[in-house]
This record gives C-alpha cells, sequence and structure tokens, in this order.
C-alpha cells in the first residue's frame, strides 16, 4: 500500500466518529420457532471497531444488518450517537453509514470510479468533488489510480475487496458495517489486507462493526469482541486481552481455543518489545573492523545494510575472510515491520535460518532486530503476562 | 355495440359447423360436420407426426453427438436464428415453387421448420451437463456411447422434450397452410372459403387453436414428467431460467 | 381445390414482362434476374408495410411485457399466471388468431397488431423476469445498504444488468414477428406475404419476397444486437 495520505488527511468531509448502541434489540425471523437473537445489549464507543465473532448461524449478520435498517429489529433498538436509527428514513440512513459485505457487491455493470462514486452521487455532490474523492480514495486502500476505469470483473478478489472498503468510506460516515469483508480471500492476501485496513483505521478512526467467525481475525482486528453462541445470545462482550486472559465460560474459552496462551501473540505489536542492536555493516566494509565489532554485539551476526540503512543480508563466520566484504555474500534476511503483530512476525522469524528478523520502520530503514528468544520470553506464563492494553495497540504509531 | 352480438352469433355458427355438416356455398357437395373436419383433422395430424418425426431423426441424433463433442454450437445457434427468421409462408412457397406440390413436399418443408428447435435445445440439453459429472463417468470407464446413453440423454431430456413442444406446436400453425400444396389440412376451409364461408373459416380456426393448445399442455406435462423432481419450478420461469440457458443464446422458447 | 385470392390485401399477380426476351423464363416460372431488377419496385410498399407491421408490434409488445414484469417482479405470484396467460396466446397459432378477431374487431392493421403483439409477450416477458432474476443479490444488497431506494436499485441496478436477457428477448421476438407478418396479409394488413401469396409458383417472386423477410429480420436482429452492446460494455470488459 503506497501510503502518502498523511494522517490528518481525513477527507473533506471529516465528519466525527459516531457511537453505537445495541439496547435490548430482539429479531424473530417470521416461521421460526425461537427467535434469531434473543437479546442483545452492547456499546460501541466512537472510532472503535467492534468485532461480532461466534459459530456460523448466531445471527452475526442478522445483528449487523438492524444497525442500517436492512433488517428491522422485533423489539428493541439501535442508538446510533445516542439517537434511536428508526428516526431516519432508511435511505437516508444508510447513505451515512459504509456498508461492506464479503462478496463485496461491486456493480458488475459500473467503473470502479462509478462504484466508489455511488453515495456521493446519490448526495449530489459536484463533479469535481466526486473526481478528486474518488482518486484520493483509490489512493489510500492502495490502488493504482489506472484501475478508475476498470470494469469490477477485471481486478482480482483481493482488488474488488479494497473497492468495496473505498466505496464504503466515500463519504467518510461516521459508522462502518463490515460483514466478513477479507472472508473468501487468501491467507496471505487477507494478512495484508488486515494489516492495511488496520492502518487506514489509524488514520480514519471510523466506529466499526466487523462481522466475522474467525476468532484470530476477531482477536487481530478488535478493540472489542462480541462473542456470540448459538441464539443470538452474547457470551462474552470484551477486549481481546481479557478475552484471552479470563474467557468468560467454557463456550468462550472452546471458542477461543486451546491455543489461547499462543493468540496472546495477536495482540502485541513488533514495537512493544525491546529490541537488539545489529551490527550494522557495508559491502567493502574491512572485515577486521567487522570481527572487532562483532565482539561487543547482542546480535552474533553481522546485518549488512545498503546506503539508505535497508537490510540486504546476514553474514556468518564463513563470510567473514579475505580483507573485505564481498559484494552481494550472505544470507536472506526476514524483514519485520514494527507495526506487525507479534504472531505474524515470530512466524517469520521461524522460517528464516538465522533466527532474527529486522524490523523496519515505514521507509524500510533497520530500527532494530527481534530474536527468536524475546518472542518466547513474551510468552512465557509467570504472573500475568506482560500484554500491552488492547486500548493501545492501534496507537498513533502510524 | 352490435359488433360483438354478430360475432357471437358466427361463432355459435362456427360450432354447429363443426358438428353439422351443411351445403357448401359454391352449391351442391355437402360440407362442415364431424366427418368432414374429422378428415382434415387426421390429415393435419398426420402431415405433422410425419415431419416432427422426419425433424427428430436428424436433429436428435446430429444435437447428441455435437453436444456430446461440445462441438458446433454456432451452428445450433445460427440454425436456429435463421430458422426464426425464413417466414414459413415463404418457405413453402419455395418448396411448391421447386419441387411442387404434394403430401411428400409439405412434409419436408414443415420438417426443415422443425429441425433448430430440436437440434438446439439437445444441444444445449446435452452441453449444460455438468463436466464433473461426465468426468467422474469416464473415471468409472464409461464409454462416450454409454456416456450419451445413461447420463446426457436422461439429463437433457427436459430440454429435449422442450424443444419437440416447440417444434409440434409450431409445426401444427404453420401446417393450416398447407392447402396452398394440395394437402388437405385443416387451414382447407381458410382457403376455400368460397366453399365453407366464414362460418367454416372460424371453425377450422377453432380447431386449429384447441389442437395447438392440447399439444402444447400435453407435450408440457410430458416434460414434466422426464424432468428431475428438485429442477422442477414456477412452469416456464423460476428453474428454467437457469435450465433454459437457450433463452439466451437464442433457442426456440416455450 | 380452389385457392381464393378475396384474402390477399390486393397485391395482383402480374407477370408483364418488360423486355421481351425474359418472356420464356417468367413461362418458366423460373428466377429471373431482368424481371426481378424491372420489377424490384413492387416489393417496396410491401416491405415498408412489412416493416411498420414488425415494428409497432414490438414497440407494444415489449411496453406491455416490460411493464408486466416489473410489476410481477416485486410479487412473484403474478409470474405464474402471467405465463400461462401469454402462453396461451402465444400457442394459438396466429392464422387461427387473426380469423378468431375478425368477427370482432374486423379486417386491417388492428387485428394483425394484436395477434402479432400476442405473439411477443411471453418470450419479452419471460426473459425480462429472467433477466431480473439473473442479477447478483449481493450487488442488490449492497445497493440497498448504501441507500439507494427501491425504486434506484430497479433502475439503476437491475435494468441494466437484466439488458442482455432483456436484449436477447427482444431478438427473439423481432425474428419471430418478422416470419409471423408475413401471414398478415390474411388479416388484410398487407405486408410481404401478399406478394408471395399472389403467385406462389414463380420462383422469382417467392425468392425476392421471402429474401427480404430473411433480410429484414437479419437487419432487426443485428439492430437490436449493436443497441445491446452499445448499453452493455461491461460485457465485453469481462471476457476481454
Ligand atoms: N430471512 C430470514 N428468514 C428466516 N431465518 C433467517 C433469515 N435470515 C437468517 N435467518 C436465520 O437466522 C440465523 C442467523 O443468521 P445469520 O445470517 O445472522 O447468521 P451468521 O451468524 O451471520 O452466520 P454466518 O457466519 O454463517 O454468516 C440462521 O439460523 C438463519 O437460518
Ligand atoms: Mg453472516
Amino acid at each position: 500500500m503506497t501510503r502518502t495520505t498523511k494522517p490528518d488527511d481525513g477527507g473533506p468531509t471529516a465528519t466525527p466518529a459516531a457511537s453505537l448502541r445495541f439496547d435490548a434489540v430482539q429479531k424473530r425471523y417470521p416461521g421460526n420457532a425461537r427467535p434469531t437473537i434473543e437479546s442483545l445489549s452492547i456499546e460501541v464507543p466512537a472510532g472503535e471497531i467492534c468485532v461480532l465473532v461466534g459459530p456460523s448461524g448466531c445471527g452475526k449478520t442478522t445483528a449487523m444488518r438492524m444497525v442500517n435498517r436492512l433488517i428491522e429489529p422485533t423489539a428493541g433498538q439501535i442508538l446510533i450517537d445516542g439517537r434511536p436509527n428508526t428516526e431516519r428514513a432508511p435511505a437516508d440512513l444508510r447513505r451515512e453509514i459504509g456498508y461492506v459485505i464479503q462478496q463485496t457487491g461491486l456493480f458488475p455493470h459500473r467503473t470502479i470510479a462509478q462504484n466508489v462514486a455511488t453515495v456521493p452521487k446519490l448526495l449530489g455532490w459536484s463533479t469535481d468533488r466526486i473526481a478528486a474523492r474518488t482518486t484520493e480514495l483509490l489512493e489510500l486502500v492502495g490502488l493504482d489510480p489506472e484501475f478508475a476505469d476498470r470494469y469490477p470483473a477485471q481486478l482480482s478478489g483481493g482488488q474488488r475487496q479494497r473497492v468495496g472498503v473505498a466505496r464504503a468510506l466515500a463519504v467518510d460516515p461516521p459508522l462502518m458495517l463490515m460483514d466478513e469483508p477479507f472472508g473468501a480471500i487468501d491467507p496471505i492476501t487477507r494478512e495484508r489486507l488486515q494489516n492495511e485496513f488496520l492502518r487506514l483505521q489509524a488514520q480514519v478512526r471510523r466506529t466499526i462493526v466487523f462481522v466475522t467467525h474467525d476468532i484470530d481475525e476477531a482477536i487481530k482486528m478488535g478493540d472489542r469482541i462480541a462473542v456470540m453462541r448459538p441464539g443470538g445470545r452474547l457470551a462474552q462482550y470484551a477486549t481481546p486481552a481479557e478475552l484471552l486472559l479470563s474467557p468468560a465460560d467454557e463456550f468462550v474459552e472452546q471458542f477461543v481455543g486451546a491455543d489461547r496462551a499462543l493468540k496472546r501473540l495477536a495482540l502485541g505489536r513488533v514495537r512493544d518489545l525491546e529490541l537488539e542492536e545489529p551490527t550494522r555493516v557495508r559491502y567493502g566494509d574491512p572485515v577486521a573492523g567487522v570481527r572487532e565489532a562483532l565482539r561487543r554485539a547482542e546480535v552474533p551476526y553481522p546485518l549488512v545494510i545498503d546506503a539508505d540503512g535497508r537490510p540486504l543480508a546476514w553474514l556468518d563466520d564463513d563470510d567473514l575472510h579475505g580483507e573485505r566484504i564481498a559484494d552481494g555474500i550472505g544470507s536472506e534476511v526476514a524483514v519485520v515491520d514494527r507495526d506487525d503483530i507479534l504472531r505474524d512476525a515470530f512466524s517469520d522469524v521461524l522460517q528464516h535460518r538465522v533466527q532474527y528478523a529486522a524490523v523496519t520502520d515505514h521507509r524500510g530503514v533497520v530500527i532494530g532486530i527481534l530474536s527468536a528468544d524475546a518472542v518466547a520470553r513474551e510468552l512465557a506464563p509467570p504472573g500475568p503476562a506482560p500484554v500491552q492494553p488492547a486500548e493501545a495497540h492501534h496507537g498513533t504509531g502510524a | 355495440m352490435s359488433a360483438p352480438l354478430a360475432a357471437l352469433g358466427l361463432f355459435g355458427d362456427a360450432i354447429d359447423v363443426i358438428f353439422h355438416a351443411r351445403e357448401g356455398r359454391a352449391g351442391g357437395a355437402q360440407v362442415g360436420g364431424l366427418s368432414d373436419f374429422g378428415a382434415m383433422a387426421w390429415t393435419h395430424l398426420k402431415v405433422v407426426l410425419a415431419s416432427v418425426g422426419l425433424a427428430s431423426l436428424i436433429a436428435l441424433p446430429l444435437g447428441l453427438v455435437l453436444g456430446h463433442l461440445r462441438r458446433g454450437g454456432l451452428l445450433a445457434v445460427t440454425v436456429s436464428n435463421v430458422g426464426r427468421a425464413v417466414p414459413s409462408l415463404a418457405l413453402i412457397a419455395v418448396f411448391i415453387a421447386f419441387l411442387g406440390v404434394g403430401f411428400g413436399n409439405v412434409t419436408l418443408a414443415l420438417a426443415l421448420l422443425a429441425i433448430p428447435p430440436i437440434l438446439t435445445n439437445t444441444y444445449v440439453g446435452v452441453t449444460q451437463v455438468d463436466r464433473d459429472v461426465i468426468d467422474a463417468a469416464k473415471g468409472q470407464g464409461l464409454t462416450g456411447a454409454q456416456i450419451v446413453r445413461e447420463i446426457e440423454l436422461p439429463l437433457a431430456l427436459p430440454l429435449i422434450f422442450g424443444g419437440l413442444r416447440t417444434s409440434v406446436v409450431n409445426v401444427i400453425a404453420t401446417a393450416t397452410i398447407a392447402p396452398v400444396a394440395g394437402v388437405v389440412t385443416l387451414g382447407d376451409p381458410i382457403f376455400s372459403q368460397a366453399v365453407y364461408g366464414d362460418a367454416g373459416k372460424l371453425a377450422a380456426a377453432i380447431v386449429v387453436a384447441l389442437m395447438a393448445i392440447v399439444a402444447e399442455v400435453g407435450l408440457g406435462a410430458a416434460q414434466r414428467a422426464v424432468t428431475p423432481r428438485p429442477l422442477r419450478g414456477t412452469p416456464g420461469i423460476t428453474r428454467r431460467a437457469r435450465f433454459l440457458p437457450t433463452l439466451r443464446k437464442g433457442a426456440a422458447t416455450s | 381445390m380452389s385457392l381464393v385470392l378475396a384474402q390477399s390485401g390486393g397485391f395482383v399477380r402480374d407477370r408483364s414482362a418488360g423486355a421481351s426476351g425474359q418472356d420464356a423464363c417468367v413461362a418458366r416460372d423460373g428466377v429471373c434476374p431482368s424481371w426481378i431488377a424491372e420489377n424490384f419496385d413492387r416489393y417496396v410498399e410491401p416491405l415498408q408495410r412489412h416493416v411498420l407491421l414488425t415494428v409497432v408490434a414490438l414497440v407494444i409488445g415489449f411496453t406491455i411485457s416490460f411493464a408486466l414484469a416489473l410489476l410481477a417482479h416485486r410479487r412473484r405470484w403474478l409470474v405464474t399466471p402471467i405465463v400461462q396467460l401469454t402462453g396461451i396466446l402465444y400457442t394459438i397459432p396466429s392464422l387461427a388468431l387473426f380469423f378468431l378477431l375478425l368477427p370482432l374487431t374486423g379486417r386491417g392493421f388492428l387485428t394483425a397488431e394484436i395477434a402479432l403483439v400476442s405473439y411477443t409477450l411471453l418470450i419479452i416477458f419471460r426473459n425480462v423476469i429472467t433477466g431480473l432474476d439473473g442479477v447478483p443479490a449481493d450487488a442488490v444488497d449492497a445497493a440497498r445498504g448504501m441507500g439507494l431506494t427501491d425504486r434506484q436499485v430497479l433502475w439503476k441496478v437491475e435494468i441494466p444488468l437484466a439488458l442482455p436477457e432483456i436484449a436477447a428477448g427482444l431478438r427473439i421476438a423481432a425474428t419471430t414477428t418478422v416470419g409471423l407478418a408475413t401471414l398478415a396479409f390474411f388479416a388484410g394488413a398487407g405486408g410481404l406475404g401478399d406478394p408471395i401469396y399472389a403467385d406462389l409458383t414463380f420462383k422469382s417472386n417467392v425468392l425476392v419476397a421471402g429474401g427480404l423477410c430473411v433480410l429484414l429480420a437479419v437487419v432487426l436482429d443485428l439492430l437490436v444486437l449493436l443497441a445491446q452492446r452499445l448499453l452493455t460494455p461491461w460485457t465485453r470488459a469481462a471476457t476481454a
């Protein structure tokens, strides 16, 4: 993703995020014996991601669709910024709520630009303003402007998903609904989209209801997680850390999984750990000097960097002979971003021969080294694990 | 206001002609009555059966083979498009002009008209069979002929029946103009109006319309009977929408 | 059997040849290029009439079936009765329908149009419904979720996406109607059937009139296809 957009670049209509409250909401579909949702009460503070998670058929989609009144509740009410959503006509309400679904729902007969422009056009924006906003949004979600005039069928699944997000963000809605937005995408692309989305969220700070049935995705994306059980009952509503440390009951414990210690790795970021200092060297440096520096180093391998400080290769003992370091030698470096979650970084480290990863900032410059040991220490259970508070985990680092 | 009343009278008269013979307008011979209309209806039916039978003999095997090989889709679709565009009257006229009149020639002309719907529907019916099913059959060691017989034909049967139904109804309609080629079908009172009068003409129209509707309904029931239960839906729409891609490609309808 | 030309719209059998050389060819009922060249004029009026019959039937038929389809789209229970009703109209042979109508509407353009229009209804109605049913559910859901009103969803999303199917129906209806309009002269409405029927055994005559029919059908078919291509650029982008 090209992140040329600055954090304060919230678009021309930077409206504040809205708060959301489900107040004893019940939904019974006609003809069904039991209600799909018995009574749901949750509160989502403005600017946070609330993940609805639970097994298939537990009513996540139903709950989400009641917010923009695609489904009307049987009882109870939903308040947006303290006001019942029934106060507004459905069409008006929906234009101010972003909506992203798994199948993307892009209009096959409209170009990408026209798709993104749907709601601005409904709201009667000027052509110039729409054009400017479209370009800005495509850039924001990391799509080349050349995609603007293509049709959805000419894009890959991941690209379509980005368009779906851009379209939902078009009028900078105070509230977004996302139903398994990354559900139908391969794991690698999904992880990238998740990361990009979190960075995007750090910039735009919308209130988001995010539906998934993947607990790992929930832990990674959510500020708060609502675990639902079949019958639409709320099993637990908590921050990811609370959920992992003290599951409310057996159902939640099972749903979260036996590997919840490992899952805690999803809560921490690379930047939260204490990084080690590498011995930075360049190709052509005198070998003797490198050997000297290595004697005092924390990391037993010198790291070759380029002129801009970006990592190139690890050297080991065999590489340190002759007078100067020969060009192009060394083994591959695992590179992780300082904003990556520990789980992803750990798996990157383990996949390389040298079990250290170079940590870079957003320009790709090495700022430290992450060791497998450091991650393992983070996992070690003595006392309450030193997990970062969840609230901090989308901090202002970007 | 008086026109509808007069019309009712004429319709009553027309129904009377079907059941009771009367003196022809040109004088002399008796016309109308059950035996007269029965004979014309029988000839009508014969020419329909003969031509649709002939058309099936050609179109069914051809459609099955082309469909099985998944070749010649363009041919099947083109045949049906051109087939619709050729006016039936012109087709019969060409046959009269080039080959002369008679039962055989009329049968040939009508068979030409009946081929496109059967061919296209057979072809599409076979090609729409899921490739995975065919693969599985091949994997179990079925030969090409066995695949056609055991899998493709049964699964294509509903569409094939749809094609037959379209052809039969079309040919019943077109056989009405057979008298111009010397075959005395139910169209005769229309063309020999001088003999039969307005009532006779109307009577023929009624009988032909009934015959077409009976064929449509009867073959429709047969088509439903050969359609696997899960694929049945609203007659004519929901299921068949998916089941009848011919509508898009331009095959015969109904 | 007597051929009665009384039904004919007045196209008179007339083989009077200009140049004397053709007489032999004409007498043999042959295919006579020079006769065709000299007598082509006489087919112009029937052709114009044929075009009129066809186009009017298509416009009216399309309007009625499209309106019925929009009505039935949101009220599904209407689909079955409409299909059954238009199915019966589709089944009644057009020739029979002309004569069934004659006592009610008399001879002429109106009778012919009623029969021709009734024939198009089932074809177009069914294709419009099929097209609307084929619109991806997620696109409609997204449209509603973004705040398009029901009417906007229909006109901005559903109908555009159904266009290819609708055009396919229109093409079938167009070619069928051209063929059926050759029978319109039985109802006293003229058209290319008139000259065909006036001299059935004369090859030149049958070929020219029949050929014009096929040509007209092909032209109409291509026109609808062209319009569809222009209106639905995304269908080609998808396969490009
Ligand atoms: N329109 C409807 N009419 C009747 N029942 C419905 C309707 N929509 C959903 N349901 C039922 O409500 C229950 C919850 O459905 P919902 O789509 O909200 O589940 P979900 O949690 O989103 O599941 P998934 O993870 O599979 O998407 C299901 O049992 C479903 O069968
Ligand atoms: Mg769901």
